[in-house]
């Protein structure tokens, strides 16, 4: 023991510091071996479950796809090309019908105090994977929901025939026509690979719920403990198929107050804090830094066109003119980001910038709104999304804005907000009016945004939360996928835009960065080009050179030695 | 005492049962459907449905109803919470012990710097020291906790970074969950980081027992102030004082004992008044106690958390009320005897 | 008693006028009063006088430090927050939402406690007894939470709060009077009037409420300082007033995001409640000494 070799005036000077710490609380001296391996993130809000498959919501993809899992192919590099993953390599023959990927052999799963997995990762996983969406008699296509909302807004089901197993490590994909987004869709965080054995293994043990609440995955980081609302705790993957992560735990603080999280990040008390607000006081303390991830999304104000009074198109036209939506950006988003026009950022390829763009119109919108017989106004409700996005840092200030810019044409409007998953799912039983949210891309594929957002499919099982369904619109989309021809894409996808300007389901207010803000020891790449984070690439840079001389017991799962 | 005890005994079934009754029939003043609200399954099926309904024999006279409702209450069955879905009986037997933990280490503080303060001031009664610490009392009376709280952690979190700002303990030392009070659960663990744990625990609990610990301690200040006025005044310190015995051994033998008495069957009172304070700065300093919980669960409009919570709550302010009347009765003789009420 | 001034007489100040000689005398009690004065205009005339309308933002003035920071502007003397109102118009109404209301509240309950107080006052036995044990149990909550507690069963709002702590008062205001009543029924005066025949109502009216209504202003200023503290917490809260309502603990709590860029959003609406409070404080803790005072002359 490295106690024994110290002398005594070194014990005696050890206790003094120990004393005088529980007396002040500085303890930076003892605590350095545990911080410097360890990075707590200060997240946002608690996630639904552990399976990103589940869920649109960034929150629980940030908190399981890239930190527990690997999908059969990333994207890579500043130019986001696709790259192999959990597969090595893949072909797709030239009608683009079947899709084959051959894949690694030196994968491992997790080993938790819940799992020990007997095998490695081989096709079954990535049947059991697809097919728990794919096939409505999967047994584990019920649990938790059967809800796929990704999956289900790209026509996934849909597209895919059949998934086929050619040998241990070959599977392919067939599907009914060509689709030009369908490799990209399989890049995302959605399109994770679960284990097959552990699935077996809960089926028998008749807790199949378990498997997205105690997650098995091959990612880099293994869960460790979950506390809703409070703090999610993983620890690394030891035998991870790349290069293990630099850190041995990562710990997610849940701190859905934006102040609580400005609060622990100036006072040193987590590593990394995602979206901060304050950005000024951030930049001018030489130990903490800023920085910024552009990111392919849009925040909107989204109308219940189910709902009156906004089955009415030309009360949702009188609305979006009484905006004024620079006002929104520069208030909100302090500057940070471009107006939207549109649904589609201007970056993408497939923007038009013939798009037209309502402009802030209150006299106009107030005609309207006698047109629509509410000449004398009306009482509405505006559901403003609890925490912090990049496409809308701030939605309860833009709601009072909002309210401020409506009150001049005589609409009333209440403020309503509730917890994320509250909120989420509130939402999603339609009990809203209008609401504001937002969308980030998964992939920098357009119909990431037109399928997703608003089309039918996704108003009956997905994201569309404004429950706005176009046959002409569904229609232009479809035919945007079934080419490849660029050009003939971009022409589809500039008539899409004009049915949603005309029909405004929902107006598009801003197309932001992401931000995140981290202290100067921390290094490495989080933010994700597209989706998520990810602290496999992070480690800490010690600030303080004095090496501790006590033992460093290694942080690992009991269960697993 | 026997009698004493009696009388407690029936006032706390009573109080138990009226509060049971209250917490019963919120769920009927709650909007919707009230087997919901008492077992917060939002998402039950239809056979789910029917499942609780034969379960709180919601097809039976109301009687009935409050017969089932109390036996799921004393098998510790309090529902499931509506946003989280997970049992109310975990999360409170997560969380009160949290809101314990600091409102004893505040009562602590708060007698620890009240009484003596209060002392001082009966004992210079009318003079310079005595209007500066009623002065200060008054102040410290008058600032919102949240505010203190806040200046507390700009002051001392930010601008010194000598404290921690939110949580009981930094997020990186793992402790079994044994008590829920976090300094018995730290030194009954077997983490290597025992120490360190322990030194990171005490140094997160000082600033939001502090500021809990303020107002309750200006009370304390006017309570023994009052008591030790009334004290010195008394005939026997007239005849200590008679005998020849010194300023000194009149107070620390005879005075600070009898004004403490006084001054203890405060503390009942007291300690209610600082859970509550003690809600709104669990609020400020992320402290994951169950006012938070309680208070949250108020904005989510999760009902089942919010009528189970407040009886828990209010069960344990009864509770320690009553210990402390027991802890009166026993050093105090006198209070035994016929309570009435005023 | 009317009478015809004929010739000359002492003139004996009646038991109020007493308290206010003695009150008045006391320099730092009428620092207070005169601080609760300006509040209580301050509440009334909030409309009238506040330069900009609290819930209207001026975008072109996001953020703006009070007037005596460099970077301030003397048309908002205190500074704009994250809308562009103006704080110092905000705090004004403020004043009419958290001090004006809890002065409301506080007279409501006063009158409703000492009609049920005087009435039970008069009344001996069984009813008497429950009620007492029913007033020990309730005011041994703190009324902060039993305000919680009632808000969390009427939900939160404005309103919802302001009936609360309405009810949360009426039993201290309850006990106080029956307990001030009943002291003075055993005085020899009440006696003497009662010889006379008079009823009593009459008794009541007309001898004992002159004698106990600075007792109860006394009770009145305590529940007054909790009531501003319970209306600000429950702000804070976000149980209480709802946005855009400029009630202080609200606008505090809307501060709060940006602490660390705009500390007067925070740092204000705090000074402001303090300030309610220690004036509230202040004039009760001169009427309980001057009560003193004249109880020893």
């Amino acid at each position: 023991m490295a106690v024994l070799t110290m002398n005594f005036k070194s014990i005696f000077s050890l206790t003094l510091a120990s004393l005088v710490s529980i007396l002040t609380g500085c303890n930076e001296g003892n605590k350095l071996s545990l911080s410097e391996r360890s990075i707590i993130y200060c997240s946002e809000g608690s996630p639904e479950s552990f399976n990103p498959q589940l869920s649109t919501s960034g929150t629980t993809s940030d908190a399981s796809a890239k930190q527990l899992y690997n999908s059969l192919i990333v994207y890579k590099g500043k130019k986001n090309t696709l790259g192999p993953a959990l597969a090595r390599s893949w072909h797709v023959t030239r009608d683009g019908k079947k899709i084959t990927f051959y894949l690694r052999k030196d994968v491992n799963f997790h080993q938790t105090s819940y799992f020990t997995p007997t095998r490695l990762f081989n096709a079954d996983d990535v049947l059991f994977s697809f097919n728990r969406v794919l096939d409505k008699n999967h047994a584990f296509h019920h649990v938790s929901g059967g809800q796929y909302p990704f999956f289900q807004s790209v026509k996934f089901t849909e597209l895919v025939e059949k998934v086929e197993k050619i040998n241990d490590f070959t599977v392919r994909f067939i599907l009914k026509r060509n689709d030009s987004s369908f490799l990209a869709n399989l890049a995302t965080d959605y399109a994770i690979i679960l284990s097959e054995e552990y699935g077996q293994s809960l089926q028998k043990k008749k807790k199949p719920h378990e498997i997205d609440i105690l997650p098995i995955g091959t990612g880099p980081f293994k869960l460790k403990d979950y506390r809703v609302g409070s703090l999610i705790r993983f620890y690394r993957h030891d035998e991870y198929w790349q290069e293990k992560a630099k850190i041995e735990q990562l710990v997610f603080d849940i701190s859905p107050s934006k102040t609580t999280r400005l609060t622990k990040l100036l006072a040193k008390e987590c590593d990394v804090s995602s979206y901060p607000i304050a950005h000024k006081k951030i930049t001018e303390r030489s130990d903490l830094t800023l920085e910024s991830m552009t990111s392919l999304n849009v925040g909107y104000f989204g109308f219940n066109t189910k709902k009156e009074p906004f089955d009415n198109k030309l009360v949702r036209q009188a609305i979006s003119l009484a905006i004024n939506k620079q006002a929104l950006i520069d208030t909100v988003y302090q500057g940070q980001a471009a107006r939207a026009k549109s649904i589609l950022p201007e970056t993408s390829w497939a923007y038009d910038s013939e798009t037209p763009e309502l402009t802030y119109d209150p006299v106009r919108a107030k005609s309207l709104l006698e047109v629509a017989g509410y000449a004398q106004g009306f009482t509405m409700d505006i559901w403003a999304m609890p925490v912090q996005r990049a496409y809308n840092p701030n939605a309860v200030t833009m709601a009072k804005l909002i309210q401020a810019d409506l009150k001049k044409i005589g609409v009333e409007v209440k403020i309503i907000t509730y917890e994320w998953s509250t909120f989420l799912r509130r939402l999603s039983q339609g009990e809203h009016q209008s609401f504001l949210l937002g969308w980030t891309a998964d992939h920098p594929d357009p119909d990431n945004f037109f399928t997703p957002m608003l089309s039918c499919s996704s108003s009956e099982k997905g994201s569309n939360r404004t429950f706005w369904c176009n046959k002409e619109y569904d229609q232009l989309l479809q035919s945007a996928l079934s080419t490849t021809n660029m050009t003939k894409r971009k022409s589809y996808y500039a008539k899409a835009m004009a049915i949603i300007n005309e029909e405004i389901p929902l107006l598009p207010i801003a197309h932001s960065k992401r931000f995140q803000a981290r202290g100067v020891d921390v290094e490495g790449k989080i933010l994700e080009n597209f989706g998520g984070i990810s602290f496999y690439d992070v480690a800490k840079r010690s600030i303080n050179n004095d090496v501790n001389t006590l033992a460093q017991p290694e942080i690992a799962d009991k269960a697993s030695n | 005492m026997l009698t004493f005890t009696l009388r407690r005994l029936s006032l706390f079934l009573f109080t138990m049962l009226v509060l049971t009754l209250i917490s019963f029939s919120l769920s009927f003043l709650f909007p919707g459907d009230t087997v919901i609200n008492h077992s917060g399954q939002i998402n039950a099926t239809a056979t789910e449905l029917a499942q609780l309904n034969e379960a709180y024999q919601m097809d039976k006279s109301i009687f009935t109803q409050y017969g089932a409702y109390l036996t799921h209450i004393l098998n510790g069955d309090l529902g499931q919470s509506m946003a989280s879905q997970s049992p109310i009986s975990n999360e409170v037997l997560e969380l009160l012990p949290a809101t314990i933990e600091l409102s004893l280490v505040a009562l602590l503080i708060a007698m620890l710097v009240g009484i003596p303060l209060g002392f001082i001031a009966a004992i210079n009664h009318n003079k310079a020291s005595d209007n500066a610490i009623l002065s200060f009392a008054m102040l410290g009376y008058s600032i919102p906790v949240f505010w203190l709280g806040l200046l507390a952690i700009l002051f001392f979190s930010i601008g010194l970074g000598w404290l921690p700002s939110a949580g009981k303990i930094s997020l990186l030392f793992e402790i079994e969950f044994v008590t829920g009070i976090q300094f018995i659960d730290i030194l009954l663990s077997e983490s290597p980081y025992k120490w360190q744990a322990f030194s990171n625990a005490s140094s997160h609990i000082i600033l939001p027992a502090c500021v809990i610990a303020l107002a309750p301690a200006t009370i304390f200040i006017r309570l023994s102030r009052a008591a030790m006025i009334e004290v010195l005044a008394a005939s026997y310190i007239r005849a200590a004082k008679a005998k020849g015995l010194s300023f000194q051994q009149i107070i620390f033998r005879h005075a600070i004992r009898n004004a403490l008495i006084q001054i203890i069957r405060h503390v009942g009172l007291q300690f209610a008044n600082l859970v509550t304070l003690a809600m709104v700065t669990e609020v400020i300093f992320s402290w994951p106690g169950i006012g938070r919980w309680l208070i949250e669960s108020i904005s989510q409009r999760d009902y089942t958390a919010i009528q189970s919570g407040l009886l828990v709550l209010s069960c344990f302010i009864f509770i320690v009320h009553i210990l402390t009347d027991f802890i009166y009765a026993a050093l105090n003789p006198l209070a035994r005897g016929n309570h009435h009420g005023s | 008693m009317a009478r015809e001034k004929i010739y000359l007489e002492e003139v004996f100040p009646s038991p109020f006028m007493q308290l206010w000689g003695i009150f008045r005398k006391t320099p730092v009690a009428m620092v207070g009063f005169c601080c609760f004065i300006f509040l209580v205009i301050l509440a009334i005339f909030a409309p009238i006088i506040s330069p900009y309308s609290p819930v209207e933002g001026h975008l072109d003035m996001i953020l703006l430090p009070p007037a005596w920071h460099p970077d301030g502007n003397v048309s908002y003397l205190l500074g704009t927050d994250e809308l562009g109102r103006d704080m110092l118009s905000r705090l004004m109404y403020g004043t009419s939402l958290t001090f004006g209301l809890s002065f409301i509240v506080v007279i409501f309950s006063l009158v409703i406690g000492v009609v049920i107080g005087s009435l039970s006052a008069l009344t001996r036995g069984i009813k008497s007894s429950f009620l007492n044990h029913f007033l020990d149990v309730i005011l041994s909550i703190p009324s902060l939470l039993l305000a919680i507690i009632i808000v969390a069963i009427l939900g939160p709002g404005i309103s919802n709060t302001v009936w609360a702590i309405a009810i949360v008062f009426i039993p201290q205001f309850i006990h106080i009077t029956r307990y001030a009543v009943k002291e003075e029924f055993r005085k020899d005066y009440v006696l003497a009037s009662r010889l006379d025949g008079a009823s009593n109502f009459r008794i009541l009216y007309y001898s004992v409420f002159p004698n106990i209504v600075e007792r109860l202003m006394s009770q009145a200023t305590l529940a007054q300082s909790a009531a501003i503290l319970d209306i600000a917490t429950l702000g804070f809260l976000g149980l209480g007033a709802q946005i855009p309502l400029p009630e202080w603990g609200a606008i505090l709590a809307n501060g709060l995001e940006h602490f660390y860029i705009a500390p007067w959003t925070v740092y204000l609406p705090g000074l402001a409640i303090l300030f309610a409070v220690v004036a509230t404080n202040l004039v009760g803790e001169g009427i309980r000494h001057a009560l003193k005072l004249r109880k020893e002359n």
